[in-house]
């Protein structure tokens, strides 16, 4: 019985918004990892921060208590959870995750990780349950890199060019430029939709605006420019932008995905 | 002293006389007025554990030191009283020329105490029968006008409706109850009028300060009041699926369009008017029936439309229109009928209206003025009706320590949901701006936390000062540093040397002084909560589906926010918090100052 773990507790501070809600396949992304793990591995954990609320996943999600312990911490909870005795563990930013790749990760029937240009991969590795221990008197000692629980296990170090997909498998992105460069080339192309609300909504004369992808910027620019929507590069303190009615945000360099809708309400919206 | 007249005026109802109390600057210069002075007052004159409707209960009618200046939003006041509705404190404001006459008697409040042999009014000192009683707020003002500034009951105050306003200017001191206070004194109308100025200690720099707030209140930050209303609130919060629908059942009403501000608007509005010198100009006024016309707020929209079940406009408008007539504020009146329209639905009150039954929340209205069948129990509000009702319907009973909640989705809300279980008067939008906070990148605002904890006492402790200046919250957003910008303000009335901090305390001890009266009065810890469909029961709809809040979680923001406060675990205040009140004993205690010349 094998066991997949998805990661998603990080803050995501270079993206500027979770990464697990950056739309890929017309899905969340955490959506579309879990849905391409459950191809080959019979349960799915989610390990999630207190703070990050997830959209409905096939899977059992738990909360990571100490995520300031970084990823090793996520890999424990993870591990306390699943009941197959090996687990491949991968972050929620990979996109590019195939079945395949994870199931021969799994083939070793051991600890085991990719190592691509040199360095290893320990957040697209597999794991098994026994480490469970170990992660957590690593914690105890403050030794804090998911490498050392793999040293520890007498991991199986995997030559990138042996795998098919490892490359992909390990490509995640960090930023807003990696994340939409990545949306660009594939295939998708849905737009995003600007709703205007409230005083936006009747200087514009019209409530939905299509625009392609890009950052908040990029699509609060396709409104009409007597509703300064943006002042001194952030967005106007008279206005609130929303991506589809969740989070609020101000930070224009922030992604927005195909599909999604960005809100704009008056900023005294309430009393 | 400039700002203030240094005294009350104290009028037994019950004797007819009245009197005038001195109140030490000291206590002026750590409460202000409005909310701050009134609950002070409150402390003072209210008897320990005295049912809200017995004449020994007093009603404050608080003025504030900006009131008759060219301030804009100034002309406000706060009427004060222990809640028939809660049997806590309730502090509505209400914005109208009745403050600035009111405060041209030479005082500062007005305090209101006893009970009329039979239906009267006040009328300048004078206390005499009335012919206006069954007449709705608005005849009675007409009535009454010629001699001065009007405050007046509807039939639901007559009746003792718990949820009975105060009206004045068209306006509404409206939560709480307090006109069933009045209406238990047989107090029809109270009029004033009156020719002393308040002197101020700096009138250039007031000129000045009045110039440029009126400016500024001309800009971005008031433009969706001047041009929506708070009628706009309905389809944003209904985008975000935040708006109470059916009972607090769902929280996006799919007929949300036909009553969004974008479709009123054009539809239907006739008229854009102002409170008393108010340079804003929120009033949004509607045209429905055969050329009937009224105003209508986001409140009253939510209440009395999606809670209902009701997207019919014509409908709605005419709901509004009709607890203005009656005198009933329209959160609770329309919060308890949804209330007993969910009743309804289960078989546990087969007479009631179903959801969607226009006609019947219309008739409902009126049986809840003049408690006539189903609507002698509805009059009472949604916590005792649930009560009597049984079935545990106090699960679904939309209420914070039994004032009904208003528009705005706890779940989906959380920071808010923390405002409203700790609130004073209840669950409060007024006195908790934590809406701010939700709408913001600061918190996810569908996972409250500790920190909503400390964002959420920021707002409350600004919403203490500006409700203790007075200054109209919507004005809000005009301001880069509200503290030390009101002060700059008092100090030009004034005269005295405040700076920010001192109005930050000041903000803190108005909050505390409200919950000083509350625990005076019995409150525990366990009346800081929410009702259990709130604690158990997940959203389903829209960006909110799946939020939901918990006991714990909910324990755990309190916990934070009495902490935060500097009171203890449980929500009690500790010995220093209380010295710092300054609180008085009453009247009857021998060290009263008390009169001093009647007006």
């Amino acid at each position: 019985m094998h066991a997949g773990i998805v990661l998603c507790g990080g803050r995501s501070s270079r993206m500027g918004r979770a990464k697990a809600w950056l739309p890929w396949q017309g899905r969340p992304m955490v959506a579309h990892v879990v849905e391409r793990l459950s191809e080959v591995v019979d349960e799915v954990v989610v390990v999630s921060s207190e703070q990050l609320d997830l959209p409905p996943l096939p899977a059992r999600v738990v909360r990571d208590r100490e995520p300031e312990l970084g990823p090793l911490a996520g890999i424990r909870e993870g591990l306390a959870h699943v009941k197959g005795e090996l687990a491949y563990v991968t972050a929620t930013d990979a996109p590019f995750l195939t079945p395949e790749f994870v199931k021969t990760m799994l083939s070793y029937g051991k600890a085991a990780a990719p190592e691509v240009d040199g360095i290893v991969q320990p957040l697209a590795a597999v794991y098994p349950r026994s480490a469970l221990a170990c992660a957590s008197s690593l914690l105890e000692s403050d030794r804090r890199r998911p490498l050392a629980l793999l040293e520890a296990q007498d991991y199986r170090r995997v030559d990138a060019a042996e795998l098919t997909g490892c490359e992909d498998a390990v490509r995640g992105f960090n930023t807003p430029e990696e994340y939409l460069a990545a949306v660009r080339t594939s295939g998708d192309d849905s737009p995003v939709v600007l709703e205007l609300l409230g005083r936006a909504q009747l200087a514009a004369g019209r409530r939905e605006i299509e625009t392609p992808v890009g950052t908040l910027a990029e699509v609060l620019a396709a409104a009409p420019p007597e509703l300064e929507l943006v002042q001194e590069g952030r967005v106007a303190r008279h206005h609130l932008v929303s991506i589809d009615g969740r989070s609020f945000l101000r930070d224009l360099r922030v992604p927005i995905g195909p599909g999604e809708h960005v809100i704009v309400l008056d900023a005294s919206v309430g009393g | 002293m400039n700002g203030f007249h240094g005294r009350y005026w104290r009028f037994d109802l019950s004797r007819g006389e009245g009197e005038m109390v001195t109140i030490p600057e000291t206590i002026l210069r750590r409460y202000l007025g409005g909310v701050g002075l009134g609950t002070w007052l409150l402390h003072r004159e209210a008897p320990a554990n005295v049912d809200p409707l017995a004449p020994e209960a007093p009603l404050i009618f608080s003025f504030s030191p900006l009131v008759g200046t060219p301030l804009t939003t100034s002309a406000k006041l706060a009427v004060v009283a222990k809640s028939p509705l809660t049997g806590f404190i309730s502090d509505g404001l209400s914005s109208s020329h009745f403050a600035i006459a009111g405060k041209r008697m030479g005082v500062d409040a007005i305090v209101l105490v006893g009970a009329c042999a039979e239906p009267s009014e006040l009328v300048l000192g004078a206390l005499q029968p009335t012919r206006l009683w069954r007449k709705t707020p608005r005849e009675a003002d007409e009535a009454l006008s010629k001699h001065g500034r009007v405050a007046a009951i509807g039939i639901a105050g007559e009746n003792g409706v718990r949820f009975a306003t105060i009206s004045n200017d068209g306006r509404h001191a409206g939560r709480g109850g307090l006109g069933a206070v009045l209406g238990a004194k047989r107090l029809k109308a109270l009029v004033v009028d009156g020719e002393l100025p308040t002197p101020v200690a700096d009138p250039k720099a007031v000129t000045r300060l009045a110039r440029d707030l009126s400016k500024r209140s001309l800009g971005h930050a008031t433009a969706k009041y001047r041009d929506l209303g708070t009628v706009a609130n309905l389809a944003a919060f209904n985008r975000i699926a935040a708006l109470p629908t059916r009972n607090f059942q769902r929280s996006r009403f799919d007929q949300g369009d036909a009553l969004s501000a974008e479709t009123l608007k054009p539809a239907r509005e006739v008229a854009r008017t102002s409170c008393a010198s108010c340079t804003i100009g929120c009033e949004h006024v509607y045209g429905f029936g055969d050329e009937k016309r009224t105003r209508i707020e986001y409140e009253s929209l939510f209440a009395l439309g999606p809670l209902c079940g009701i997207g019919d406009p014509e409908a709605v408008l005419a709901a509004a229109g009709r607890c203005d007539a009656l005198g009933l504020d329209t959160v609770s009146a329309g919060g308890t009928i949804a209330f007993a329209m969910e009743c309804a639905e289960r078989g546990y009150l087969p007479d009631a209206p179903h959801f969607g039954d226009a006609e019947g929340l219309l008739a409902l209205l009126d049986d809840i003025a003049h408690r006539r069948g189903l609507g002698d129990l509805l009059a009472e509000g949604s916590r005792i009706a649930a009560e009597r009702i049984g079935h545990d319907s106090i699960a679904f009973a939309p209420q914070v320590k039994g004032l009904e909640i208003p528009g705005y989705e706890p779940r989906a809300l959380q920071t808010l949901a923390l405002g409203f279980a700790v609130g004073a008067r209840g669950a409060d939008h007024n006195k908790s701006g934590a809406y701010e906070i939700d709408f913001s990148d600061r918190v996810d605002r569908l996972h409250g936390n500790a920190r909503s904890a400390a964002l959420s006492l920021e707002t409350e402790n600004r919403a203490a000062l500006t409700d203790s200046l007075i200054l109209c919250k919507f004005l809000r957003g005009v301001f880069d540093d509200l503290y030390a910008e009101s002060a700059e303000l008092v100090r030009a009335v004034t005269g005295w040397n405040v700076d920010g901090e001192e109005l930050e305390a000041l903000a803190r001890r108005v909050v505390a002084a409200r919950k000083a009266f509350n625990v005076r009065e019995g409150w525990t810890p366990e009346d800081d909560s929410l009702p259990e469909r709130f604690l158990s029961e997940a959203l389903e709809d829209g960006p909110s589906s799946g939020a939901r809040l918990t006991h714990e979680r909910l324990q755990e923001m309190i916990r934070s926010y009495n902490l935060a406060r500097g009171w203890s675990e449980q929500g009690y205040l500790p010995d220093a918090v209380m010295r710092d009140l300054s609180l008085e004993p009453s009247p009857a205690d021998p060290t009263h100052a008390g009169p001093q010349v009647d007006p």
